[in-house]
């Protein structure tokens, strides 16, 4: 980081080596959208090259990056929601996410899909412990939500989650 | 499933493969993207000079360029009537002539640049 914030090039590529992958993930689960997750991936990285010198020392860059890209989904859930009313945040969604609608054949489809289906709170700190484990305070800053938030939502997405899985067991075998 | 086999699951999923042309076209938007060429001192002299053009040719389309005309003509002629006078002239002259004497006597030296010892 201390390369890059000095101006060497390659040491900002190494950085797009390493997060491009979480980025484009965190945004994909958020957006449920391909095409918008690559669009968010590049405004992050973007975003991110021109605002450097606003990046604390002693910060992680994976708890900067994320939240970029955090708040770049969240303007275009926003936009959405403006424009379409397609995207409720304080409830489930019923329709099913594009992976939903593929037969869940496998555990980690299966799961995938019970996370797309999950709303878009509890899907966003779902994928964000799946990038930063159990790293509560970093899920917390990235999200900019206090630390019992984010153990409250994630608790209740495991809590959908399961259900949602067992559900599915019970279909799948009927 | 258990609370503890939830978790291992989702910890285990694999990441989301990203598009394969997504990482050349942030390097593209980032760190290779060419230098734009005027500093920002460039961009705002520009502006201003642009600005001014703009101000003035607002100023002769909305005004009776006539009298403008007349005064900027007269401002010239009065400009011109101080550089003739004679001990303007004279100054100038002996301004002149210091400035070839000392660009003359003080040449300097020709040989190879001076190395700096180490």
């Amino acid at each position: 980081m201390a390369a890059t914030l000095s101006g060497e090039r390659d040491a900002f590529a190494g950085l797009v080596e390493r997060y491009d992958r979480a980025v484009y993930h965190l945004a994909l689960r958020t957006l449920r959208d391909a095409e918008e997750a690559r669009d968010v991936a590049q405004e992050t990285f973007f975003k991110a090259y021109r605002s450097l010198r606003t990046f604390k020392p002693g910060a992680k860059f994976s708890t900067w990056i994320l939240a970029i890209a955090y708040h770049a989904c969240c303007d275009r859930l926003a936009r959405r929601k403006r424009y379409a009313q397609d995207e409720l945040a304080d409830r489930a969604d019923t329709a099913p996410g594009p992976e939903a609608q593929v037969l869940a054949d496998d555990d980690a489809r299966r799961l995938r899909a019970a996370i797309d289906a999950l709303p878009e709170k509890y899907r966003t700190v779902i994928t964000l412990y799946h990038l930063q484990g159990h790293q509560y305070e970093e899920i917390a800053a990235v999200l900019g939500v206090p630390l019992g938030t984010v153990k409250t939502h994630l608790f209740r997405a495991k809590e959908q989650l399961r259900q949602r899985l067992s559900q599915t067991e019970e279909e799948a075998r009927s | 499933m258990y609370d503890d086999e939830l978790d291992r699951a989702i910890l285990a999923l694999p990441l989301e493969e990203p598009p394969a042309d997504l990482r050349d076209a942030i390097l593209a938007s980032t760190v290779y993207r060419p230098a734009f060429p005027f500093s920002p001192l460039e961009v705002s002299l520009l502006g201003a000079c642009a600005g001014v053009l703009v101000w003035l040719i607002a100023l002769l389309v909305t005004t009776d360029v006539g009298p403008l005309f007349a005064q900027v003509g007269d401002a010239i002629l009065s400009g011109a009537g101080v550089i003739s006078h004679p001990m303007t002239l004279a100054w100038l002259a002996l301004g002149i002539v210091v400035a070839a004497y000392l660009s003359v006597t003080m040449q300097p030296p020709i040989g190879p640049p001076r190395t700096v010892g180490r």
